[in-house]
């Protein structure tokens, strides 16, 4: 764990871990996620018991096992609405959403729109590596056009989109940020403005994937 | 047919204001002391085309809308043309191109709009039928206002019939009878009643037909009873957001009909997965696909009962009327709390769009049962609801042992829910000649058909309420009975498959209708002596 932010509260949360480690590859900057989280709602001061964390379904998604919060391991794509009704429902929780690209802005796209519209106060956290990772390597809505993957071994025919423009399109005055998801310092200062934003709050986290990504540089 | 029961139907184009116009007779009705079934058909459009209203009122218990018409009311010509079947020698039709002829354009032009001309009708039939003319302006004046000139279309459409029509009085004992405090509800609003009643605060829905009047109702009252009424991007969000809000510790529930209910399917498999007790009030209407939107069907149940991938516990429950929306509605609330399993409302478009005279709804009760699940934000009982096969923390298994241990947990689940489930009802003598079995709306229909028939005593009739899963008394009820007749309002007859998929049950008759239109009394008593 590299560069805590100090804080001067006493944190509440002072072991959100569960029993079971990490299972993403060696290598794999999930893990920068998964220290993301825990240092942002350390620094944050959060009672434990208020957090909520609905994870979609994915490499990112499996986190759900490696903490122990609050929590609902969502259906793929639906991890956003799952979410707003967890706030909507009770408001002094704090919600996180963590998924993927083709969680997130594949399957959940319309879902991700819908509420980036909105003022509900979530925190959408999305581990983008233009790839569908735990599936073994297909494209995503963020694949370069052209990239060659295992269900587009012709080449991807579509242009990605750049989720931050988009969110930004349909609210001008969102919360949205695209960070180097390989940078500890920027993924956990990101995390802990989009935890403290009273809103919709995206941090897209650009990575690469360790064992498929190859084949986007192909 | 005893003659203590009337009916009066509507007729006219779109945006006439056929519905309100009934809904305000049927109020006068129910002013008046009567109990009233109302049945209303339109086409799937704002303006034009052709709908209708009818209500039938008696002072005696009644179940549901007669088919054959006392009085017919057809506020543009032609209206009534194709009702001749509705009508015997003694129907009165009021039209401008029928015997008892009105120029309704005549009547209209001095108030300066043909808006009102559904009010002056209105008038026509509550002087046919006798009524107090001055309760009937008073609750004209309450529905519109005192400065309306509706009030005065009552008045002018009340004088015409009074100079006009006065030898073709329909009936004079109508004058009698006094309010006993009823209240008109719509299965949508029963359905929304029974949730504001058994402690519902969290209620997501797309709007579509015929689903979107507990929609409109939730959200009307939603300051009021605190009450989180979403109307979010697509079905598929409105199943997510209330599985979100039962986990975080709301009673929710979703509204939808068939097609939006098939996008809700695999968030149905989540909430049992997860242990999520949401309530999905499912208001049928006849598919495949858009199929026809504003009209009835029973077509759902088997896709309603076996919704979602995987195998779990669920609940589906089927009301037969309006009070039984109010009543299973609670009941499912509080079953989703108990078992934490999705629960399914079952009903139509028949019940949810039919009106019904009930005394009122909003100061029923409904006992909560309330769930023991740990929330979020209750400290140290940290968990998660998890769509993987999970531990009972929520962590994701895979080795086999744990898992066969988690789906026999499930089984285990489902003999107490066998348990918990409501009832079959019984209607009629256990040693009756014949058994009727059905399900739902057609609970109305045939109950009225009975009551009209010399020989009811001959049946006797089981209501099956619980769908899934079926009562295991269910086989002891049927078993005494050799003649046995199932009535659906489907094609495939799909209670009849799902019983014998369970229990012994060979039925010599199957009375099945699936043309959008619901059963009707004297429909079925041909049906039942053929």
């Amino acid at each position: 764990m590299t560069d805590t932010p100090t804080t001067t509260s006493t944190p509440k949360i002072d072991n959100i871990r569960s029993q079971i480690a990490p299972t993403w590859c060696p290598g794999c900057y999930d893990f920068i996620m998964y220290l993301g989280i825990e240092n942002a709602l350390k620094a944050l001061d959060i009672p434990k018991e208020k957090v909520v964390i609905v994870y979609d379904i994915g490499c990112i998604g499996n986190m759900a096992d490696f903490f122990k919060t609050y929590a609902v391991h969502a259906l793929h794509g639906r991890s956003i609405p799952t979410a707003v009704g967890i706030k909507l429902a009770n408001p002094e929780l704090t919600v996180i959403v963590v998924g993927g690209d083709g969680g997130i802005y594949g399957e959940g796209m319309g879902h991700f729109i819908a509420w980036a519209r909105s003022s509900v106060d979530i925190s959408v956290f999305v581990s983008n590596n233009n790839l569908y990772s735990l599936t073994t390597g297909q494209t995503s809505p963020t694949t370069p056009k052209g990239s060659k993957t295992k269900s587009t071994p012709l080449g991807t025919s579509n242009e990605p989109i750049d989720p931050v423009p988009l969110a930004k399109t349909v609210n001008p005055s969102i919360d949205a940020v695209s960070v180097d998801g390989h940078n500890p310092i920027e993924v956990i200062a990101a995390f802990k403005s989009a935890i403290l934003n009273k809103g919709f709050s995206l941090v897209d986290c650009r990575q690469n994937c360790v064992t498929f990504g190859k084949q986007l540089d192909s | 047919m005893p003659s203590n029961v009337f009916t009066i139907k509507i007729a006219g184009p779109a945006g006439a204001g056929i519905k309100s116009s009934g809904l305000l007779l049927s109020n006068i009705l129910v002013r008046h002391g009567f109990n009233i079934r109302d049945y209303v058909e339109y086409p799937s459009l704002v303006k034009g085309g052709h709908n209708t209203y009818q209500v039938s009122f008696s002072k005696d218990t009644i179940y549901t809308a007669r088919y054959q018409v006392d009085l017919f009311l057809s506020l543009q010509p032609k209206h009534w043309q194709q009702h001749q079947s509705e009508f015997t020698d003694k129907t009165i039709i009021i039209s401008e191109d029928a015997v008892t002829a009105v120029t309704l354009k005549d009547l209209s032009t001095p108030l300066g709009s043909r808006i009102y001309e559904n009010t002056i009708c209105l008038a026509i039939a509550c002087y046919l039928f006798s009524f107090d003319l001055e309760l009937c302006k008073k609750i004209v004046s309450n529905n519109f206002g005192a400065e309306s000139p509706n009030n005065q279309a009552f008045q002018v459409g009340f004088d015409y019939a009074k100079e006009h029509f006065a030898s073709q009085i329909i009936s004079t004992e109508t004058q009698v009878a006094t309010d006993n405090g009823q209240t008109i509800h719509d299965g949508n609003e029963s359905f929304g009643w029974g949730f504001i009643k058994a402690g519902g605060n969290f209620y997501s829905a797309y709007p579509m037909s015929p689903s979107s009047g507990t929609l409109h109702f939730l959200a009307a009252k939603q300051k009021e009873f605190g009450i989180q009424v979403i109307h979010p991007e697509d079905e598929i969000a409105a199943a997510s957001l209330a599985a979100g809000a039962s986990f975080a510790g709301a009673r929710s529930a979703i509204g939808t009909s068939g097609g939006g209910f098939a996008l809700m399917v695999e968030s149905i498999s989540l909430c049992g997965a997860a242990d999520l007790g949401v309530v999905f009030y499912l208001v049928s209407r006849p598919g495949p696909a858009t199929g026809l939107p504003t009209w009835t069907g029973q077509g759902d149940l088997l896709f309603t009962v076996n919704a979602g991938h995987g195998e779990f516990n669920k609940i589906v429950l089927a009301p037969g009327d309006q009070q039984e929306t109010f009543v299973l509605g609670g009941v499912a609330l509080n079953l989703a709390a108990k078992f934490n399993i999705p629960v399914i409302v079952l009903s139509d478009k028949f019940i949810a769009e039919s009106s019904a005279s009930l005394p009122d709804l909003a100061n029923q009760k409904i006992d909560q049962v309330l769930s023991t699940k740990p929330i979020p934000g209750m400290p140290g009982k940290e968990y998660m609801a998890n769509s993987y096969e999970h531990d009972e923390e929520g962590f994701a298994i895979e080795d086999a042992e744990p898992v066969k241990v988690s789906v026999e947990k499930r089984l285990a689940r489902f003999e107490e829910i066998k348990k918990a489930i409501p009832a079959p009802l019984f209607y009629g003598s256990k040693t009756a000649k014949k058994l009727i079995v059905s399900w739902g709306s057609t609970k109305s229909s045939i109950l009225e058909a009975l009551s009209l028939m010399a020989n009811k005593d001959d049946f006797a009739f089981i209501q099956l309420t619980s769908m899934w899963p079926l009562n295991p008394g269910l086989q002891s009820l049927i078993t005494p009975f050799k003649d046995i007749t199932v009535i659906e309002n489907n094609a495939h007859a799909q209670m009849l498959s799902l019983i014998k998929s369970q229990f012994d049950f060979n039925p010599q008759k199957v009375l099945l209708k699936y043309d959008g239109r619901p059963f009707f009394p004297e429909e079925l008593v041909k049906l039942l002596n053929e």
